[in-house]
């Protein structure tokens, strides 16, 4: 591809405070309001042994009240300035951001520093949102067919290292063991300055949000950096199967998740062109094969979060498949697929449009990325891993040159090294059988 | 299909919560640590209150170019060139709900398959259009509207609109498609008949809508696999016609330039269309009464109180919504304070003023633990009948009003958030100035237009409660609140 004069510029700039809190800004004036967020570099891979899902109940802690905005206030303040808030807890990054009318830019900088400088919550907070995440997981998980697939159902079949192989939204056994003092030390471990960045985007002036960033949390008192848990996987040695009970869907579905490249290792590039190559939508080749050509699955999707991890990271193809066709005979098909790609190869002719798709993507990923209602968090979340975990935000204009210079021969490479069964793990949800099926006539 | 809206890879922990201080501490509780302050305490001065906010800047909605082509196409263009993408919609104004007695589920199966098939171009050389152009397609049907959408590369947008029209106006309905979909649809509901939200919202949408199409959500196994695609061609050649369609084009374009493509594509496109029905309003429920849809074995009950509403085009509209953010539908609304921050039964209540076309409905949903099934209801009806009682305080009053017309403003910093919000324009037939004047309208409203929507459009004495759950542990509970009927998860009486 030779278009790079086509590809859009976006502004960014960066410094960093004494306190080794890296600010990030990106000024876009066409609208008059401003994404923020703080993220921290902790995520449920690197939550305490014995203490599952405490990431995530974390950060339900962080709206439960800090020094000088008590519980709920934080939520109100940011409702009644006209704005929208919320938090994520991810493998390696914890995210906390508002999209507010550009004059609540200050306040909403108040009070994320009042919460990195001083969380201050109590017993019953903790009880609180202890019974909110059980029924996160209830409503999410355990009452939702095909809850949680396959999220929680690939890492501990895949992976043998327990940060990689855990529950990430907790055993309740884990989130009752929860204490205070748990919280307190996470909070002092991993939620220091010199372990987050901040951005500001949209309508703002850099200079000036630059000198609010530091009015509000140039002070917060640097921390040890924290320990990096080991997440190195030993070596795979051979394809890996596991079996989860469907208590809810009829259907059977399988995912199969495949080990990826190491982050923004030149093969990291080719995977994923070659994933969206496989899993784009319904030109993509798994669902052209398996849902419109040989019509053995009703569904498939696929899955690659190249872009938000650190640490070992699987490209996932989700298969719901007819239920006369046998979990080996859809993995038979699926394996054909990816048998062809190795020995055949991707042409030009198929792969560019790849990554005109891919460029696409990249830009509604930018402007949206969670819906119309949070303006910019994929540019917001995509500016903050590139300054986490490579310490340069504006890769966010040089990345895509990467991915759009992927050649068939480097996608095809890619599918012989990385897709193969030794380096895969294979969960199949498996409908349990219910009772005598009650009669199907017409709902009054 | 429904699994595969789960692609989800992480837990999104939304956030609800409310605008009070939490319940006094007792008993347990006088062991209350605080997390210690990182900062000197020297700090605290300096930072102990929230900044003011800056003068606002005003939301300036985009431009719109409208035009009504000779063959009644409604135009709609706005431009928005941050991002080199376009987003357009072709919508009608009819869908499932103009068939739902006759051919109920017709209109969406018909939005389907036109994606899978022109009388020039395969599914496959579709896909492959499409991909070439960095575009996603989609087509869909609710109760009052069918769409076809491309979004793709500002760089395509000819391409891109010459494959809409070809979709609206060519569609060949593949009989293998049309047969793939079919089994597709017809698993897609066995897996609806497991999922307790929509088991909840059908057996509301029948309760409160009874003999009115808006009843029906969803169609039977049976009646999916009774499909003919003559049905299909016969849908779409009575509502994708010109004079039923609005196109709403956002994105990186002169308008112009894409509105002599427009005429290009569109402007030979000719199809009568008929008139569509209006059915009356149905009667509105008297008395409280549960519903209880029995799953046995679930791990938490799908809780959903209903009552017939209002749509946008009521002059109570602006009132029910604010009303309505104050009670339940807001992070810091009273109800999600209640049973979420202070009570813990719940991890997303929500309540909502649905508008459809016709006639809205006003909903108020939480999954919670069976235990707390009862509870929850008491809370739900005793945060109604406060709003019914009682003038909100000024504060709320303030932060819903700046709340409310904040938020409906974050779509002008995206095309589909500027797509969306004309959409609701065009095709209630809003106002041209609706974006502009909803800032002033919502402003103007005080604490009794308050407690007034409350008492008019919060009908707790006749509200219906749905109950999604295991029998053998809320029955008991449901019975509480009014005369109990049960349904199995077939929607059928046991």
């Amino acid at each position: 591809m030779t278009q790079s004069s086509k590809h859009l510029q976006i502004p960014v700039e960066h410094t960093t405070l004494k306190n080794g809190l890296r600010v990030v800004a990106s000024p876009d004036r066409s609208a008059p309001f401003v994404t923020v967020g703080v993220y921290y570099q902790i995520g449920f891979r690197l939550e305490p042994r014995g203490r599952s899902g405490f990431a995530h109940l974390f950060e339900h802690m962080m709206f439960q009240g800090s020094e000088n905005a008590g519980k709920m206030e934080h939520i109100r303040l940011i409702n009644a300035s006209g704005g929208l808030l919320n938090g994520t807890t991810n493998y390696d990054i914890t995210n906390y951001f508002e999209a507010v009318p550009s004059n609540a830019l200050e306040r909403v900088l108040w009070l994320e520093a009042d919460r990195m400088r001083a969380l201050k919550v109590d017993d019953e907070n903790l009880r609180n949102q202890r019974d909110v995440v059980k029924e996160e997981v209830r409503v999410n998980v355990m009452n939702q067919p095909y809850g949680g697939f396959p999220w929680l159902d690939l890492p501990p079949v895949a992976f043998r290292n327990w940060p990689n192989a855990h529950n990430f939204y907790g055993d309740f056994v884990d989130l009752d063991a929860a204490t205070l003092a748990d919280v307190q030390k996470f909070f002092r471990t991993y939620y220091a300055p010199n372990n987050a960045v901040l951005l500001m985007l949209g309508d703002l002036d850099p200079a000036e949000a630059f000198k609010l960033a530091k009015r509000y949390f140039e002070d917060i008192p640097v921390q040890p950096k924290p320990p990096r848990a080991d997440v190195t996987e030993p070596r795979q040695t051979e394809e890996r199967r596991g079996e989860v009970p469907e208590n809810l869907g009829p259907l059977p579905a399988l995912a199969i998740g495949y080990t990826a490249p190491p982050r923004t290792s030149p093969d990291w590039y080719a995977a994923a062109i070659l994933d969206r190559a496989l899993h784009g939508g319904r030109s993509g080749r798994v669902f052209r094969e398996l849902v419109l050509e040989k019509q053995i699955a009703l569904e498939t999707d696929g899955s690659y979060d190249g872009f938000d991890t650190n640490g070992p990271t699987q490209m996932v193809t989700r298969i719901f498949h007819r239920p006369e066709y046998s979990a080996d005979a859809t993995i038979a098909a699926f394996d054909s697929v990816i048998r062809d790609v190795q020995e055949k190869g991707i042409t030009a002719d198929e792969l560019d449009p790849v990554k005109v798709k891919f460029r696409a993507d990249y830009y509604s990923m930018l402007e949206g990325g969670m819906g119309s209602y949070m303006p910019r968090f994929g540019l917001m979340h995509y500016l903050a891993c590139f300054t986490l975990f490579d310490g340069d935000p504006t890769r966010i204009n040089t990345v895509l040159d990467g991915f759009l210079a992927v050649t068939p021969k480097q996608a095809q490479e890619v599918a012989r090294k990385y897709l193969v069964p030794r380096n895969r793990a294979i969960v199949a949800r498996t409908p349990v059988p219910h009772a005598t099926p009650e009669t199907t006539g017409a709902a009054r | 299909m429904t699994p595969s809206t789960s692609t989800k890879t992480r837990p999104a922990a939304k956030r609800k919560s409310s605008a009070k201080k939490t319940a006094p501490t007792k008993g347990l509780a006088a062991v209350t640590t605080f997390i210690p302050a990182k900062a000197p305490a020297t700090e605290k001065s300096k930072f102990s209150a929230p900044p003011a906010l800056g003068p606002e800047r005003p939301v300036a909605w985009p431009k719109r170019t409208v035009k009504t082509l000779a063959n009644g196409l409604q135009v709609v263009l706005a431009e928005s060139h941050t991002f080199p993408k376009i987003s357009s919609h072709l919508y009608f104004r009819s869908g499932n709900a103009a068939v739902a007695h006759s051919h109920p589920g017709i209109a969406e199966i018909t939005a389907k398959v036109i994606r899978t098939g022109t009388a020039t171009r395969s599914s496959r050389q579709i896909e492959e259009d499409l991909r070439r152009m960095g575009a996603d397609a989609g087509g869909s049907a609710g109760a009052d509207t069918s769409v076809i959408s491309i979004n793709g590369l500002a760089e395509f947008s000819n391409g891109i609109l010459e494959l809409m029209g070809d979709l609206a106006r060519n569609a060949s309905f593949p009989e293998e498609q049309f047969e793939r979909e079919r089994r597709q649809k017809i698993e897609e509901l066995r897996v609806e008949r497991t999922t307790p939200g929509f088991l909840a919202n059908e057996r509301m949408r029948r309760v409160i809508f009874g003999d009115h199409p808006y009843a029906i959500i969803a169609p039977t196994e049976e009646q999916v696999a009774a499909y003919q695609r003559s049905e299909l061609e016969h849908y779409y050649h009575h509502h994708y016609t010109p004079a039923n369609a609005v196109l709403i084009i956002v994105g990186d374009f002169q308008s112009e330039r894409i509105l002599a493509q427009i005429e290009k594509v569109f402007g030979t496109w000719n199809a009568p269309t008929r008139e569509l029905q209006i059915n009356p309003a149905p009667p509105n429920p008297e008395g409280r009464h549960v519903h209880l849809v029995h799953m046995p074995g679930t791990v938490q009950t799908q809780v959903l109180v209903g009552n017939l509403s209002i749509t946008r085009r009521n002059p109570d509209w602006y009132r029910v919504v604010l009303a309505n953010s104050i009670y339940g539908g807001a992070f810091h609304s009273r109800l999600v304070m209640n049973i979420r921050e202070q009570k813990g039964y719940t991890y997303s209540p929500r309540s909502g003023v649905n508008a459809l076309r016709q006639h809205g409905y006003f909903t108020v949903h939480a999954a919670v633990r069976n235990e707390v099934a009862a509870a929850t209801l008491t809370e739900i009806f005793y945060e109604m009948d406060r709003m019914r009682s009682l003038p909100v305080t000024p504060q709320e009053l303030e932060s819903a009003r700046s709340y409310l017309t904040g938020v409906f403003s974050l779509g002008v910093a995206t095309q589909d958030g500027v797509l969306g919000q004309l959409s609701t324009v065009y095709l209630d037939r809003l106002p041209e100035n609706y974006l502009e004047k909803y800032r002033a309208k919502i402003h103007e409203l005080t604490a009794d237009d308050i407690l007034i929507a409350a008492r008019r459009h919060f009908d707790s004495a006749n509200a219906q409660i749905v109950l999604v759950g295991d029998r053998d542990q809320i029955a008991t509970q449901a019975a509480l609140f009014g005369p109990v009927t049960e349904y199995n998860a077939h929607g059928n009486l046991t």
